[in-house]
């Protein structure tokens, strides 16, 4: 959730109403509601449990997790109000993920 | 120039960088250039090598500041390109594309789409997890 940090405090209450977040993860649910609600966005957490979704949509990172299992290849991904994809970002090394800043401008140019 | 001096620092700044990552890890600028403490890493080392060749004094204290900082270039740069690397994936993403649907369960467990949420701008971000 790296990659939304800094994402809350900088949009403003009206944005923040404005920007549904879209969290897809297998880890178990809890956690990472307890990590959203620091974050003060619209914000649903999607339990995709055995990545049926990652692998539709192609973000694998095969054999990737601590004990040789897959993972999701971390990507963030900016939709529009019609749905189409008008940002995107796909990590090519896990510990760099998407600056807050790029995130939100690509937001902002949504007119959110 | 003594040798003992420049062993501690060489040493110092080995432990230092990776520290210094990890407790800065929520700082965006510094999370997204782990190529940082693999340089500080090679500077180290290279402070190391310079209290061998140049230094006086004693030699012991350069010698393990020559061990400690190039094991640490090598796991580091070995983590860094091979353990952290995110293979390219053929994903089916397209800007200015719409994404496939799909329905996963929220956090109590309900069905969510995500088309449902079409009116309003999205950030879709997939993880991995806790981190």
């Amino acid at each position: 959730m790296a990659e939304l940090q800094g994402l809350g405090a900088e949009l403003s209450e009206a944005e923040k109403a404005g920007v549904q977040v879209v969290a897809v993860s297998p880890d178990p649910n809890e956690r990472s509601h307890t990590m959203a609600k620091g974050l003060h966005l619209g914000y649903r957490f999607l339990a995709d449990r055995d990545l049926a979704v990652c692998r539709r949509y192609g973000l694998i990172h095969p054999r990737g997790g601590p004990n040789g299992e897959d993972v999701p290849r971390p990507a963030t991904v900016v939709l529009d109000r019609e749905g189409i994809v008008r940002w995107m970002s796909l990590s090519t090394n896990f510990q760099v993920r998407p600056d807050p800043g790029d995130v939100l401008r690509a937001v902002r140019a949504l007119g959110a | 120039m003594r040798a003992t001096p420049l062993a501690v620092v060489s040493l110092l700044l080995a432990v230092a960088a990776p520290v210094a990552y990890i407790l800065l890890i929520r700082v965006p600028i510094v999370r997204n250039h782990p190529g940082a403490y693999v340089a500080a890493f090679a500077v180290a080392l290279a402070l190391a090598v310079l209290a061998l060749v140049r230094g006086r004094g004693r030699r012991w204290p350069a010698w393990i500041a020559l061990g400690v900082s190039a094991l640490l270039l090598a796991g580091g740069t070995w983590f860094n390109l091979v353990v952290a690397r995110v293979p390219m994936t053929p994903t089916v993403l397209r800007v200015g594309e719409r994404p496939p649907d799909f329905t996963l369960p929220d956090a109590e467990g309900r069905p969510v789409s995500l088309a449902q949420f079409r009116g309003k701008p999205v950030v879709l971000v997939f993880y991995r997890g806790y981190w």
